[in-house]
């Protein structure tokens, strides 16, 4: 009898925890649906297959970024250096496209554009490495550590291209390295690449997070490192890969956009990195690590660009648009601040039940 | 023949990769530092530029140390790279080697201020090219180029162009730059005199190549028969232009830019930019490094102010040839000596 009254509130509880954790976890994608709906409404151009083709593919870029990122994040890491990073992958790939000084000879290189492609994607990967280097063996906090590399990365293409841009990414047929901006800004089945791109990155991540050991890892270690570790975690291991993933995923869309554009500039991706932050967060990740999903993180992106694409569509002012921009984000890490409150005190107040159950002559 | 073709690529790429080495404390070879009065017996001028990895900037410090030269001049050059404190350094190295003259691109309006207080103090006239300082009475010249004077051409141009009639979209740049404003407000004064050109929205893009394709995509939803765009700079437009492209557009859309880059020149001379400004940057440098030599033997600038505006030059498919990276062949004292060894000539296969 007793026990029957007892469990019933404690039921009831979880039940509502679990709806109040729906509607926070759904919340970005109902704000998406809301966004859609209003835009909609506001103007028919919204909501046509060649508009939402190309916000997109804006999108793209700042998705695939934010989940490399979200894949830190969860780690309870931050990654500054994206941004930087989307702009040297860029740089990297034009100047090997014009013909590469081999060190030390007179000789010039003209890799394929395949070769071009990897050697730029290594480089993203490079900068993770070291990121990931510092952090776990120096022990530099992550925000220091990426922020030193936002700028050493992005100085290493100025020094590249020595502060102009490389124009021509075409390639000359007569040297074999034709082929980057006709394949990377192609439309298969007439959908641009960078979504094609962001598809499968989203693909591969989600089934690293929830099909891979890597991803309970992942998620262990970021919600308690110590804890972690003492179970057998290589978290050392792990710290330095998603530092990997972020540079990589970066280096894809600095790939990307250059054959977009099409033109490498020293300049590209400058304040990617606060975009994808911004996707993560909304997506439902928590920066104390731990909590979030590629999911979240893909309807994060897609809330925040459909958000400021449909402003300008509908003719908002520019300035206005980084008001009602930032006023979401805020209102957004305002949303996960409430819930990580709710999820203490309910924590708290578990806890504190559970121990006047086992002590019941202290409580009396 | 393709061999041929492809060693002459290679050369010319190694050429760029030699070039990119930063060699650039030093001055060019014809006027070596250590003795520099061995060059003319009139004196030394510094030469204090912002960037010389820019062709822009380029083209001032080509420009500064051949026409001291041809005045007797030799030249020390330093680049600050915009910082307030590296300007300052050099400031104090050319007071201490006793230089006859500085002629100084200043690294920001408020923070120079200081900077060339102290070389007038130091008994060292001052001569600025490309930027202002943000008070006057202190340096004898100040000569930038005119913004409002080139947007007006390059918006009468792209009036012509679009016919006097139709829709167009503005791509705005930085707005904290009060050269976006200047640009903007010079561009209406000419288009809006034009009751049917109709400004359908304008939208900011900082100066960027891809923010501009992407706003310009998203203007090409909203409003999918504009007729012309005109651009802040140059970079935005190459952006706008590439999502022209994309959208099938770029026949019938007249495009305007601004700077005069070899991209956009480049894009002028394939027509696909109806005409771009080029500010005036071998002119400006010129006329300080004339009034410096002035000063230096009547103690008269021999212009009639110290700020002095100078005239920007309208870039259209007639003259677009004539452009190589900012220096017009035509212009500059019939010599077009100094456009003559550029290496990046590798980029313009397009």
């Amino acid at each position: 009898m007793t026990t029957a009254v007892a469990e019933s509130p404690a039921l009831r509880r979880r039940t509502r925890i679990n709806v109040s954790a729906l509607l926070v976890e759904g919340r970005a994608f109902l704000a998406l649906i809301i966004t859609v709906l209003i835009f909609s409404a506001l103007t028919p151009k919204f909501l046509t297959g060649d508009n939402l083709i190309i916000m997109s593919r804006h999108v793209a870029f700042n998705a695939t970024i934010a989940i490399g990122l979200l894949m830190v994040i969860l780690n309870g890491g931050i990654d500054l250096s994206v941004g930087s990073t989307v702009g040297l992958s860029g740089v990297v790939a034009g100047y090997l496209l014009q013909g590469a000084n081999i060190p030390f000879t007179d000789a010039t290189a003209y890799p394929a554009v395949w070769v071009v492609v990897i050697l730029s994607l290594v480089v993203g990967a490079l900068i993770g490495v070291i990121n990931g280097l510092v952090i776990t063996y120096l022990k530099v906090a992550p925000f220091i550590a990426t922020l030193g590399m936002l700028y050493v990365a992005r100085g290493l293409a100025l020094v590249i291209t020595n502060g102009t841009t490389f124009n021509d990414l075409r390639g000359e047929p007569e040297l074999g390295n034709t082929g980057f901006v006709r394949v990377l800004a192609s439309r298969p089945l007439g959908i641009p690449m960078p979504i094609w791109v962001m598809v499968a990155v989203a693909v591969v991540f989600s089934v690293l997070l929830t099909r891979m050991p890597f991803g309970r890892w992942l998620y262990a270690s970021g919600g308690n490192a110590r804890a972690a570790e003492l179970s057998g975690v290589p978290i050392g291991r792990v710290q330095i890969l998603v530092y990997v993933f972020s540079g990589v995923c970066a280096a894809a869309v600095g790939l990307l956009l250059a054959a977009d554009l099409p033109a490498a500039t020293p300049r590209g991706g400058e304040f990617y990195e606060l975009n994808a932050i911004a996707a993560v967060v909304m997506g439902g990740a928590a920066l104390s690590g731990g909590r979030g999903t590629v999911r979240g993180t893909l309807i994060g992106a897609f809330l925040i660009g459909f958000l400021v694409d449909g402003l300008v569509l509908i003719g908002v002012s520019t300035f206005w648009q980084q008001v009602v921009k930032g006023a979401v984000i805020i209102l957004a890490v305002a949303v996960d601040q409430i819930q990580e409150a709710v999820q203490r005190r309910t924590a708290g107040t578990k806890a504190a039940r559970a121990a006047a159950d086992r002590t019941p002559t202290i409580s009396s | 023949m393709r061999r041929l073709i492809r060693i002459a690529t290679a050369a010319a790429a190694i050429a760029v990769v030699g070039s990119s080495t930063p060699a650039w404390a030093t001055t060019p070879p014809d006027d070596s530092t250590p003795a520099p009065a061995a060059e003319g017996d009139a004196g030394t001028i510094a030469v204090i530029t912002v960037d010389p990895s820019n062709p822009y900037w380029k083209a001032e410090v080509d420009t500064a140390v051949r026409v001291a030269a041809e005045l007797g001049y030799g030249t020390t050059v330093n680049a600050h790279g915009n910082d307030p404190d590296l300007q300052n350094q050099f400031i104090d190295a050319a007071i201490s080697q006793g230089v006859d003259a500085i002629i100084l691109d200043p690294a920001g309006a408020e923070e120079s201020v200081g900077a060339v207080q102290k070389a007038t103090d130091a008994g060292i006239p001052v001569f600025l090219v490309n930027a202002e300082i943000s008070e006057q009475g202190i340096a004898l010249s100040q000569i930038i180029s005119n913004n409002a004077q080139g947007a007006a051409l390059g918006a009468e141009a792209w009036v012509e162009a679009m016919g006097g009639e139709g829709t167009y979209v503005e791509l705005f740049g930085n707005p904290t730059d009060n050269n976006a404003q200047v640009r903007s407000d010079a561009y209406h004064s000419v288009i809006d005199q034009y009751p049917d050109l109709e400004l359908l929205q304008t939208e900011t893009a900082n100066w960027d190549r891809a923010e501009g394709k992407q706003k310009m995509e998203l203007l090409l939803s909203a409003h999918p028969d504009v007729d012309g765009v005109i651009s802040g700079n140059d970079e935005m437009a190459l952006g706008a232009i590439q999502a022209l492209r994309e959208a099938g557009r770029l026949e019938d859309v007249v495009v305007l830019g601004f700077d005069g880059n070899q991209d956009a020149v480049d894009a002028v001379i394939a027509g696909d930019m109806i005409a771009t400004v080029l500010q005036p940057i071998v002119q400006g440098t010129t006329l300080a490094v004339q009034q410096a030599d002035n000063y230096l033997r009547t103690g008269e600038t021999g212009a009639d102010a110290e700020k002095q505006a100078i005239d920007c030059v309208l870039i259209t498919a007639e003259n677009a040839p004539l452009l190589d990276n900012f220096v017009m062949a035509e212009e500059g004292s019939g010599t077009t000596t100094a456009s003559a060894p550029e290496p990046s000539t590798a980029n313009t296969g397009s």
